[in-house]
């Protein structure tokens, strides 16, 4: 237990620090855990290894939980991996539960984060030897059985799928670049728009735009009614609506959508809002009721906010036993090490005990005060939504926009993005084209594209996606399962709707 | 126990540095003509590697030799060449390495000729970490097995990053077999993969029999036990024996600098024709705005080599693996254009 020695005050202090940032950073649309860690990552030089973890640990925590805040109160995914947080938590803000809402969505985290640091501290070696038999093929079916969550989640399922390929379509727009094994050249654009659409559009000006910035047009549609009112009412003394009974059969879902979180987090390269995502679908394909799914059911935000933050977890075991970073954060996060000259690798835990156990204190740690923090402060947090909207709604733009412009270090076109696909978004749903199978298409069609062009280029044969391994053959199976389900589930929803209609 | 005045100022700046990224920074007074908020811009996105690391190092020590702000933005190359362009007041600099000309000399979409394009800063560091690699248990034992199997007819599947620095090695390998074995190097097949982990992943699923990769990412790699399906064994290091030579004896991890000089010319020989042996070092240095003035430009060049001569950040440089190696901008410019002609002919030469 030598590295008790290595822990003081100051440690503790700067990840509860970090996490308190970093919930901030989450809360506000357009910043993410990736940027709050990138912008302190130049402060390990100061804080030396130990403290710079602790406050770096403490900022990825706090910042993928604190992307829940604004999904669920104005629709806003703060970070890409919260939008399945939006299908559920909003709709219950919408009917006065927000409060409810964000502390089922705490703890949910809480537990998440908690379950796959035990993973990450009992099996990361382990682990790392399974994730590297997961080729091309196998993450390629892995993003496929993701999206097949289009169908189950659209209300009219051509429709949906339809939205989901111009979500795909729209992924594809710009160069496939080099680094993922492209040609470097351009594509879906004329040659005026190479000098802005380079690099395709940025994902989270997308998100903040389609879902923000539309949903307050389409509030400005119907014009500033008082109906604070009301609102006053849901939220004032009957308390919050909350209890721990909403848990009660929710344990499978719960545990299951947390190792969900870890394993996908695990994954080096399939991104991370494929975790939340994937998790969602097996909720609303494997529990026994899940009719109230996207209209506001605690059992969605379970899903989607233990697996986003399992991403942690997850997302750090290929870092220590393998040197390769499992989402976008850890791989800014691995800078400590190479900024500090400690080698990350198959050897990094052997070879690093101390900080191995720093590692995991800070993590726990972490989680543990975000969860204090974000519990006893969403009283105050959840009173956003009485704030007038006609005060509210020019201060979250605001935020958008300069969100919008951070995101990539000051990359004006971004902003332009932000406001073309609210517009789009409003349009969409006014055309009746569904926002969420278009967005997860999005965020997953150039992952998808990406695998599905490798697996080819290294097999050369269409048929490797099927013979490739027994994971694939399992992943299949699943892939399958979801199809047949959304189906059945749409057969019997017309069935329903139509025996209503003839009484 | 109390906390220290020291890590409450730490604590301040932790919470200073986060509100920076919203508000802009206040910028110092400075007498030289570079003045205010330095962005420094790489040609990279990977905060994790060789290129963020080294730029850290040398805008850290120019920050304070200057006294001004300067921040590294791993925004990567073509992101960078664009914000370069965009600002000719000396508030951005960028530092890259040779991709950004092995990049125009491949043809890779975005690169243009940084020698006509900007104007060549100082060169700091060579990373000599450049490597070749096969399963521990690979038939091939040494790079002169594999050139004799590609001759005799076998296909080697080598998994580079198409268009720069991971591939110049392999183009020099294929352009040594053709000399060696005429008729024969198209055995030698390339392999398109992006990042490292992706290289790594090739060796393991057995789609590629050689990866590129660095002695920095794979050095723990080469250390696990042969049955593991993960271990590797360094073929080849790219750099020139004198780069190897200057850098720290106990060597990176626990591989001594000893023992990575096995792996480098003259213990391995790929040929350019004639007595030519084909090296490669990959060197860092600094890209300006053509119409930046000139002043800042010497003061670059200045403050540098000050900082050069103090020697610290030699050490610094070294502790991390890197090999100083700062020359003015004039010098560099003329040198990296030496460098340029040399790789030329050898791209030429297999197309």
């Amino acid at each position: 237990m030598e590295f008790l020695s290595l822990l003081d005050l100051t440690f503790f202090l700067l990840a509860a620090l970090g996490a308190l940032v970093g919930i901030v950073f989450g809360a506000i649309p357009g910043m993410t855990a990736t940027m709050a860690v990138a912008v302190c990552l130049p402060l390990t030089y100061a804080l030396g290894l130990n403290h710079g973890l602790a406050l770096l640990l403490g900022l990825y925590v706090g910042g993928i939980s604190g992307g829940m805040v604004p999904a669920i109160l104005i629709n806003i995914p703060g970070t890409p991996s919260s939008i399945t947080t939006t299908f559920d938590g909003y709709p219950m803000a919408q009917k006065g539960e927000g409060e409810k809402a964000l502390r089922v969505s705490v703890i949910a985290s809480v537990v998440g984060g908690l379950i796959s640091a035990a993973v990450l501290f009992f099996f990361a070696p382990m682990l790392a030897d399974f994730s590297i038999k997961f080729s091309y093929v196998e993450k390629f079916l892995i993003i496929l059985l993701a999206l097949s969550v289009i169908a189950s989640l659209s209300s009219n399922m051509l429709v949906g799928i339809f939205s989901g390929v111009i979500g795909i379509w729209l992924s594809l727009v710009g160069v496939y670049s080099t680094s993922d094994g492209g040609n470097g050249k351009t594509r879906l654009m004329f040659d005026f728009m190479e000098p802005y659409l380079f690099e395709g559009f940025s994902l989270l000006p997308v998100l903040i735009g389609i879902f923000g910035i539309s949903t307050i047009l389409l509030e400005a549609e119907k014009g500033v009614k008082n109906e604070l009112s009301g609102e006053r009412v849901k939220l004032g003394k009957g308390g919050s609506g909350f209890s721990m009974s909403i848990f009660k059969g929710r344990l499978t879902n719960l545990v299951r959508s947390s190792f969900i979180g870890t394993f996908v987090g695990m994954l080096p390269g399939v991104g991370g809002s494929a975790a939340s995502v994937l998790a969602y679908t097996q909720e609303k394909n494997l529990s026994k009721d899940s009719s109230e799914m996207g209209k506001g059911a605690p059992q969605g935000l379970i899903a989607s906010e233990s697996a986003n933050n399992a991403l942690t977890g997850g997302a750090l075991i290929p870092l220590l036993s393998l040197g390769i970073p499992g989402d976008s954060t850890t791989a800014v996060l691995i800078g400590a090490f190479t900024l500090q000259g400690i080698q990350v690798g198959p050897l990094f835990i052997p070879e690093n005990v101390d900080t191995w156990y720093v590692m995991m204190t800070a993590l726990i740690f972490a989680n543990i005060v975000m969860f204090f923090l974000m519990f006893y402060a969403i009283k105050h947090i959840a009173k956003v939504v009485m704030v007038p909207k006609h005060l509210l709604f020019p201060i979250i733009v605001m935020m958008c926009v300069v969100g919008a412009y951070a995101i990539n270090y000051g990359i004006m076109f971004d902003v332009w993005t932000l406001l073309i696909f609210g517009v789009l978004g409003y349009v969409i749903q006014k055309v009746g084209l569904e926002v969420a199978p278009l967005i997860i298409g999005f965020i997953l069609g150039s992952q998808a594209e990406v695998y599905f062009v490798k697996s080819l280029e290294s097999a050369g044969t269409f048929s490797i996606f099927f013979t490739k391994s027994p994971i694939a053959v399992v992943l299949w199976i699943l892939i399958i399962a979801s199809v047949v389900f959304s189906i059945l589930m749409g057969l019997k929803r017309r069935k329903v709707s139509r025996e209503e209609a003839s009484q | 126990m109390l906390v220290s005045k020291k890590a409450l100022a730490v604590l301040g700046s932790a919470a200073l540095m986060a509100s920076m990224t919203v508000g802009s920074g206040i910028a110092f007074a400075q007498d030289g003509p570079l003045r205010g908020n330095i962005r420094v811009v790489i040609g990279s996105t990977s905060t994790g590697g060789d290129t963020y690391q080294n730029s850290s190092i040398v805008a850290d020590a120019l920050s304070e030799k200057l006294n001004l702000n300067m921040k590294v933005d791993a925004v990567g190359a073509s992101s960078a060449f664009r914000t370069l362009d965009r600002d000719s007041r000396g508030n951005t600099l960028m530092i890259f390495h040779d991709q950004s000309y092995l990049g125009h000399l491949y043809g890779v979409e975005g690169y243009d000729d940084i020698f006509e394009k900007y104007t060549i800063g100082p060169t700091v560091a060579i990373n000599p970490g450049n490597a070749y690699l096969v399963p521990k248990d690979s038939p091939y034992q040494t790079l002169d097995d594999i050139i004799a199997a590609v001759g005799a007819g076998e296909t080697v599947r080598v998994a580079i990053q198409p268009g720069g620095v991971s591939e110049i090695g392999f183009s020099a390998l294929k352009n040594a077999i053709s000399i060696e074995h005429p008729g024969q190097e198209d055995n030698l097949v390339a392999v398109n993969t992006g990042s490292q982990s992706d290289k790594n992943q090739q060796l393991f699923d057995d789609q590629a029999d050689v990866i590129n990769g660095t002695v920095q990412a794979n050095e723990q790699y080469t250390r696990l036990p042969e049955d593991d399906q993960k271990a590797m064994r360094f073929v080849w290091l790219t750099a020139r024996q004198d780069t190897i030579e200057q850098a720290p004896e106990e060597g990176l991890g626990q591989t001594t600098r000893q023992q990575l000089l096995a792996y480098v010319e003259p213990n391995v020989n790929v040929t350019m024709g004639g007595d030519e042996s084909f090296t490669f070092d990959k060197e860092f240095f600094f890209l300006y705005n053509k119409d930046m003035d000139p002043a800042i430009v010497e003061q670059i060049d200045e403050a540098l080599a000050e900082i050069y001569a103090e020697g610290e950040i030699q050490e610094t440089q070294k502790n991390a693996f890197f090999i100083p190696n700062f020359k003015p901008s004039d010098e560099a410019s003329e040198y990296l254009q030496d460098k340029m002609t040399r790789y030329e002919g050898i791209i030429e030469n297999i197309k």
